[in-house]
């Protein structure tokens, strides 16, 4: 038996309808996480109207997370007041997909082979499921190792010999945790994002294509599982919470971090003129071809369903994953573009690499490995990540032994998410 | 035209009381309504339409054994912190009251420096405590490390997590327990204590448990419900300082509802849990009225 929500709330919600005037040619904006975005969103929106004096850009109030931002838009959703486009973290823009209101991108492409071919092949790729886009990716990350040159050196080692192995990570990671009480070795947050992405340079996947079942229980996801276990028996990892490794790495009391990318700008003002902060790419334990990295960042969804504002928002959007949108992104937030002619063109950001020499890494692992952050289909999909980062818990500081955890946890991820 | 005398104190009646009530059945009982509802349901936030699902969200909560550790949380962190933030409060208290009369601008100070925490926002003071409880970087454990010793992870070690958020509630609550406490001792007539000192009662614990204690039951039965029901509550620390972790360690009732309702999505889960939640305090409430009236004596 299926209520129809709108009636049940119409009523509900009786005088709290609020009024939203729509000018002809005003589109809505919706993003998160001013700290990063505030001055990115002011450069792009001026950058547009500048380019497309028919259309007023009107930037929402940010909200704080993208969370809290997929949150405000699912009650926008309910009270009819939703904006005409959303910056959305890529890890949730499913979410808005699976209650009908992000907007299929297909029909608004035209041509999707010419449309990938001009540059926008990356973003495409970051917002589409089962063949459909519904996503346009704005900017990428993925997990690297953070190392702190000044503990190296104490350790007995060098960047310029940094392990390209793990074998060989965690043997520094040991000697660097063996310097001190309050001095860390190596840190990894216990995390579905983080597991997909050890998961991927073993060359595995967290499901089948169709996500009708769960891979992660095969020979790649048990090498991923084990490095939870050997960094905290063999190299001493802390139980850390998050916040508190984003304090000590900066600090220069933790010696290796793997972390997402984004965090570069944030931890080089943090660390000041303490050390030097080196970024490395994650060692690869498979054939190069089935090796992927999940990317972390953003993407932009359409939730307008009327023409006249689909047609205004389309040109934004294009606009904000065309290279010169790109470029203002890379340039203001330090994310990874996901606009091809950017990464393949120096002349676009040559002046700000030269500027920042440590984020090239990033960006290259980026441009060879970015693959898509597997979100878990259904009512279960968020809640099982939570479950995962509790199994990495086990595996890491509970002494749980990894194969047995990691399979346990398979099964019981294929009967949460309906997969029988 | 003159009403008569009762249809007027009804309407007085009304007038005074009516607003309030209007109010809270709006803002309270019909929000309750409508999430008791929605607990039968399989509501997805956002989503276009639900299913009634019967009691499968209930039974759900029970067959999870993460709904049982956030509720055996829930009951750790309560049985640690209601008695503690009393009996402290109670303490703080006879003390800062003795105080009073010797040294009164100390007692003056003392009272506001015990008083911070309760006027602080607890948010800002949890950032606060992440940082001097820092594994690493923070005061204690520096402090421990400069003596030789090294220091637990006071907050991402799972046996430790709840204590360590326990101890901050107390320390959050102990001020606010003192301020009432030390209104209830000013109001207690100092004839008493003479006619306790005539019947031989003198000495000082004499002196607390014939006259004070029993005068300060009406207060203590406040402080008590007051405590139960913020340490039942508790969200705040947990949110800032753990998102209910490690691995659900300390993952508590009000914080499983944020949790199921705005980061799952399930309005519906949620709403169940919140009914849940909403029965216990309800249940343990009472009870307390129960057992404490029958033994606090009034004047």
């Amino acid at each position: 038996m299926k209520q129809s929500l709108n009636a049940t709330v119409a009523a509900a919600l009786v005088g709290l309808a609020a009024t939203a005037a729509h000018a002809e040619t005003a589109i809505r904006v919706h993003y998160g996480i001013p700290t990063i975005w505030a001055a990115t969103q002011e450069a792009l929106a001026e950058a547009f109207m500048a380019e497309n004096p028919d259309i007023t850009v009107v930037i929402d109030g940010p909200a704080e997370s993208y969370e809290e931002g997929v949150q405000r838009l699912l009650r926008e959703a309910v009270a009819g007041t939703l904006p005409d486009v959303a910056f959305v973290g890529l890890n949730l823009w499913r979410v808005l997909e699976a209650r009908g209101l992000a907007q299929p991108l297909d029909p608004l492409m035209g041509d999707k082979a010419a449309f990938m071919a001009e540059g926008f092949g990356p973003a495409v790729r970051l917002g589409t499921f089962n063949d459909t886009t519904y996503a346009l990716g704005v900017s990428a990350s993925t997990l690297m190792i953070y190392a702190n040159p000044t503990l190296v050196a104490q350790a007995g080692g060098s960047m310029d010999a940094f392990p390209e192995t793990w074998d060989g990570l965690i043997e520094l990671a040991a000697k660097i945790d063996a310097l001190g009480p309050t001095i860390d070795g190596i840190w990894l947050q216990r995390h579905d994002w983080r597991f997909q992405s050890l998961l991927g340079s073993y060359g595995g996947r967290p499901m089948t294509p169709d996500e009708s079942d769960i891979t992660f229980d095969d020979a790649a996801g048990l090498a991923a599982a084990a490095l939870f276990h050997r960094f905290s028996q063999e190299a001493g990892m802390k139980t850390y919470g998050t916040n508190e490794a984003r304090q000590a790495f900066p600090a220069g009391t933790l010696g290796i971090m793997l972390e997402s990318s984004s965090l570069l700008t944030r931890f080089l003002q943090g660390a000041g003129n303490k050390f030097e902060i080196a970024l490395k790419r994650i060692p690869i334990n498979a054939d190069p071809a089935s090796v992927y990295f999940p990317t972390g960042g953003s993407g932009l969804v359409m939730l307008t369903t009327d023409p006249t504002q689909q047609a205004a928002a389309w040109r934004y959007m294009r606009f904000v994953t065309s290279p010169e949108g790109a470029k203002i992104i890379v340039e203001t937030t330090g994310y990874a573009p996901t606009n091809a002619v950017v990464v393949a063109d120096e002349a676009y950001l040559a002046d700000f690499y030269a500027a920042n020499p440590a984020v090239r890494p990033a960006h290259e692992q980026i441009a060879d490995f970015a693959g898509p952050w597997y979100a878990y289909p259904g009512a279960e999909g968020v809640a099982v990540t939570d479950l995962i980062a509790a199994a990495l818990v086990d595996i890491s500081d509970g002494g749980a032994e990894p194969d047995a955890t990691v399979k346990a946890l398979a099964e019981t991820l294929r009967t949460r998410l309906g997969m029988r | 035209m003159r009403l008569n005398r009762s249809v007027r104190e009804g309407l007085t009646d009304l007038l005074l009381a009516g607003p309030a009530t209007a109010v809270m059945v709006l803002l309270i009982f019909l929000p309750v309504g409508i999430v008791a509802v929605l607990s039968f349901t399989d509501y997805q936030f956002g989503a276009a339409s639900f299913r009634w699902v019967g009691w499968d969200n209930y039974r759900a909560i029970l067959a999870d054994p993460f709904g049982r550790r956030a509720l055996v949380n829930t009951l750790t962190y309560a049985a640690i912190t209601i008695p503690a933030s009393i009996s402290l409060g109670l303490l703080v208290a006879i003390g800062l009251h003795g105080l009073t009369r010797h040294q009164p601008r100390l007692a003056a100070v003392l009272r506001a420096v015990y008083f911070l925490p309760v006027a602080a926002t607890l948010v800002a003071m949890a950032v606060a405590w992440q940082m001097i409880l820092h594994p690493t970087l923070g005061l204690v454990n520096q402090a421990l490390g400069a003596a030789g010793l090294e220091g637990p992870s006071w907050l991402s070690d799972r046996a430790l997590v709840i204590w360590t958020l326990a101890a901050i509630g107390i320390w959050q609550s102990v001020g606010y327990n003192m301020v009432l406490f030390l209104a209830g001792l000013a109001a207690i007539p100092p004839h008493l204590y003479d006619a306790a000192a005539v019947d031989g009662a003198d000495r000082p614990w004499d002196r607390f448990w014939t006259v004070t204690w029993p005068m300060l039951g009406p207060v203590t039965l406040f402080v008590t419900v007051v405590t139960a029901t913020s340490a039942f509550r508790v969200f705040e620390t947990v949110a800032t300082l753990t998102q209910g972790g490690p691995a659900f360690a300390s993952d508590v009732l009000v914080y499983a509802i944020y949790r199921e309702g705005f980061v799952y999505f399930k309005a519906g889960h949620a709403s169940a849990l919140t009914m849940v939640f909403f029965a216990l305090v309800l249940l343990f409430t009472a009870l307390k009225f129960r057992v404490l009236e029958t033994q606090v004596h009034y004047r």
